[in-house]
């Protein structure tokens, strides 16, 4: 061996990976090497699990049945695969196979035992207790002692909880507090005088000159009983409202009829409409603010109400009683504005559940005053709010130019119109109520007479001032034949203007009875006139028209009017005298040849003389047939025509 | 806003300041005239500062005026020259041109009474004083419907005379420039600036010659 030359050996490496095929030119086509979980999935499907298991704790021998059976198995495998040990079931397959065993054991050895011949089973000895009485006395106290230490320090924690806790809700009381706080600034002016919060209640910012001070007061309301139940409405902070605030007010406006007895002024309207129900609790201090600020805007408004009643004269002296004015501003009309003032306490309460006066109030009015005062409130705060322009005051531009125009007293005192919240108010009053019973006496005349009808047509935005009315008389069936009425009513404070159709003006007072004659004249006027219009659409003559008939009796309100038709052929005519009060008169000529009870004349001998119109005949109208004046005259008009 | 004339009215011979001027009211009122309210009119003089001046231009002086009647308005005149009708504000703004204008406060001149309405007329006896001492009598009639000059002139002299008789003025130099144009407030207080100055040189003379 030695004497033969070094052979040169090439080791290379097993190829770990199967050969597939050979190519001709010699290379070599690999298998690729199968992943775990692949290799795992082929062994797994070699094993034929129905064979081996259940088999092996039926019986010891079946089971030596069965772990020989995968023995052969592996032999088999072993020789095709030379890595026994890559079988992942070979651990779990040893361990089954021992525990057998050892069961196989157990099994003969109890077998044996329960003969009792050649085995028995004996009790270990066990160790001698220990000694009884002191140790335990020991360990008694020590327990004891033990348990003591814990429970102090299970006290302990427990105190610090609690008191954690209730520093906890101290302080988010206290963060509720600043929050409400907070909440409370963004909508009133709050300082601090002091140790105290202090706020602002008064219009005094929004310009208003009123002298109460109107301070409350913000509360901490913190220092509430911990273990009772906090209420729902419970609020960390509180307000303190001055006395005179408390409560809730309004201001009343009503018109009366006939002045009260003086005797009764001044308490009648003392205490009006119950409290409305207040849930039990305190309110928020929100609606409670509210409610003051709303007294004290109350209370400014009647103080000067009741300062310009006093200053102002009038033809009939304002009164002003106790917590009313009263003022007159029509004869026999009583405009009396109140200050209705109710606290909360139950003697007023009960009194205003004895006095529930039905009077109506006048809302429109109410609301005004507050608007006025507030107009008020605003004027004030322009002239003194910067910013201004240097070189003069800020205001009314024609006031601007005052100085510089060089404007003398007169000229300035017309610019400053300073009219006076009761004045205006009480024209407000007036012009509503004159509104009002204009509107009656339309509608009381509507319903009384029905031919002619009469139509308003109110406009639904007004000044407060003035309003407007459109006033139609029509006949029914005739509305568009018969329009010659139109009449536009501009009720203004003290006086209506009636414009005409055609344009004439004419004033009426304030009186009611003047605005019923108007109308009343100007619907007979309308009879005459549709009864020319008709004549018109039906071609008869007009042979005279009046509106103002001096002749025949007088009517008492205005004049009577009349119209003389006749008919196409001339033979007949027709003359209707009507009067607001003593109605209609309607009169038929005849055609003298028609009469047969005419008494022949001397003179008028000759047949010429027949042509001419006979004399007249009354119609009695109210046998006619139709439905109203304009349709009974169609209808005569009718009959009177030749065919 | 009518047509005015200012006058003076010589105090008579024996009688003081005062008492003419009572004088002149009783005969008002004796006339049918209704006291109707006071009135006053006064007058600042500004001497126009060093800075100004030195440019050349002789010391003009500034008469800063305000009349009750226009309660709004001051006047700020030069003589002969412009009149200014401004906001009340101007006398402030007088405060803060010290630098240009500077006020002789010793020269301040006014003119204070009782106001009258006679119908259309409207009468003002004033006391013209300068400092604490009464200097003279000044009477302002104004017609108030007119508010062209030379339309009343024979009216208002008319007037004049039935109160005022020798002492009527002729005149005045406002109306003159005037004609038929519309008589403004400023006249009248051009009037009242010449009456004072009128009644300063009057006063000086005198208050030289005892000296």
């Amino acid at each position: 061996m030695a004497g033969v030359p070094a052979v040169r050996i090439s080791i290379e490496s097993a190829c770990e990976k199967q050969v597939q095929e050979v190519g001709l030119d010699g290379s070599e086509t690999y298998l690729q090497p199968l992943s775990m979980s692949q290799n795992l999935a082929r062994l797994a499907q070699r094993i034929d699990f129905s064979q081996g298991s259940g088999s092996e704790e039926d019986e010891p021998g079946s089971a030596g049945r069965a772990w020989a059976e995968p023995s052969e198995a592996e032999d088999e495998e072993g020789l095709v695969k030379f890595q026994p040990s890559l079988w992942p079931w070979d651990s779990v397959r040893n361990n089954l196979r021992s525990a057998l065993t050892e069961m196989c054991v157990l099994y003969d050895v109890l077998s044996i035992v329960k003969d009792k011949k050649f085995m028995t089973l004996d009790p270990v000895v066990q160790d001698p207790p220990p000694p009884k009485q002191d140790p335990q006395f020991l360990q008694l106290i020590s327990k004891k002692k033990s348990l003591a230490g814990a429970a102090q320090i299970l006290l302990k924690g427990a105190e610090r909880l609690s008191k954690s806790v209730a520093e906890n809700q101290e302080n988010k009381r206290q963060r509720d507090f600043n929050s409400e706080l907070l909440r409370l600034r963004q909508h009133w002016k709050l300082r601090k005088v002091g140790d105290k919060i202090l706020g602002d209640l008064s219009y005094r910012s929004a310009g208003s000159l009123f002298l109460h001070h109107g301070t409350f007061e913000v509360i901490k309301n913190t220092d509430i009983d911990l273990d009772k139940k906090i209420p729902e409405d419970y609020c960390p902070l509180d307000v303190q409202i001055p006395s005179d605030l408390e409560g809730s007010a309004y201001i009343k406006v009503s018109i009366q009829k006939q002045a009260p007895d003086i005797g009764d002024l001044g308490t009648v309207n003392l205490f009006k409409r119950p409290m409305p129900k207040s849930k039990p609790g305190t309110p928020h201090w929100q609606t409670k603010l509210e409610t003051a600020q709303n007294v004290l805007l109350c209370k400014e408004i009647f103080a000067q109400l009741s300062r310009e009643a006093v200053q102002i004269k009038s033809q009939i002296p304002h009164i002003v009683v106790k917590n009313q004015i009263i003022s007159q501003p029509f004869p026999g009309l009583q405009l009396s504005i109140s200050l209705c003032h109710s606290s909360n306490d139950k003697k007023s309460q009960k009194s205003a559940s004895e006095k529930q006066n039905p009077e109506g109030h006048l809302y429109v009015l109410e609301h005004n005053l507050h608007q006025l005062i507030r107009e008020c409130h605003k004027q004030t705060l322009s002239s003194v709010v910067m910013p201004h322009p240097a070189s003069a005051p800020f205001g009314h531009k024609r006031m601007r130019l005052a100085g510089p125009q060089a404007f003398d007293k007169n000229e300035i005192s017309s610019l400053q119109t300073n009219e006076g919240l009761l004045e205006k108010i009480i024209k407000q009053a007036k012009h509503i109520f004159l509104r009002r019973r204009t509107a009656r006496t339309i509608d009381s005349l509507a319903s009384r007479i029905e031919d002619p009808q009469i139509q308003a047509h109110w406009s639904n935005i007004n000044d407060v001032y003035e309003s407007s009315v459109k006033v139609l008389i029509t006949s029914q069936g005739y509305e568009q034949i018969c329009k010659s009425i139109q009449l536009q009513l501009n009720i203004g404070v003290e006086q209506i203007r009636v414009v005409h159709r055609d344009g004439r003006v004419i004033t009426l007072s304030h009186q009611e009875q003047e605005l019923q004659d108007f109308l009343l004249s100007q619907m007979s006027q309308h009879q005459v006139h549709a009864v020319q219009q008709l004549a018109k659409v039906m071609g008869w003559h007009v042979l005279s028209f009046s509106n103002h008939v001096g002749l025949g009796p007088v009517e008492s309100i205005g004049n009577a009017s009349a119209i003389t038709v006749a008919s196409p052929n001339g033979d007949y005519a027709i003359s209707v005298r009507n009067g607001p009060e003593s109605g209609s008169k309607v009169m038929v000529q005849f055609p003298r040849s028609q009469c047969k009870d005419l008494p022949k004349g001397d003179v008028l001998q000759d047949n010429k003389w027949n042509h001419l119109r006979g004399p007249f005949k009354e119609v009695q109208w109210n046998k006619m047939e139709g439905r109203n004046f304009v349709y009974k005259m169609e209808l005569l008009m009718a009959a009177l025509t030749p065919c | 806003m009518g047509v005015t004339c200012v006058t003076q009215v010589p105090v008579l011979e024996g009688k003081s300041v005062q008492q003419t001027v009572e004088l002149l009211s009783k005969k008002l009122e004796l006339l049918g005239a209704e006291k109707h309210g006071a009135f006053g009119v006064d007058c600042e003089t500004y001497h126009t500062a060093a800075a100004i001046s030195s440019q050349g231009q002789t010391g003009k002086l500034m008469y800063v005026m305000h009349n009750s009647e226009y309660p709004l308005s001051c006047f700020a005149l030069f003589e002969n020259g412009p009149c200014l009708i401004a906001d009340a504000n101007f006398d402030t703004l007088m405060v803060k041109l010290k630098g240009f204008f500077q006020n002789a406060k010793a020269n301040k001149i006014e003119s204070r009474g009782t106001r009258y309405q006679y119908c259309d007329f409207l009468v003002k006896v004033g006391t013209v004083t300068m400092g604490p001492s009464a200097r003279g009598i000044s009477v302002e009639v104004e017609y108030c419907p007119c508010v062209i000059a030379n339309d009343c002139w024979n009216l208002l002299m008319e007037f004049m005379q039935s109160f005022m008789g020798s002492h009527t003025p002729g005149i005045p130099s406002v109306f003159g420039t005037k004609h038929d144009s519309i008589y403004s407030p400023a006249d009248t207080m051009v009037q009242y600036m010449e009456l004072f100055n009128k009644i300063r040189k009057q006063q000086q003379v005198p208050v030289a010659g005892i000296r």
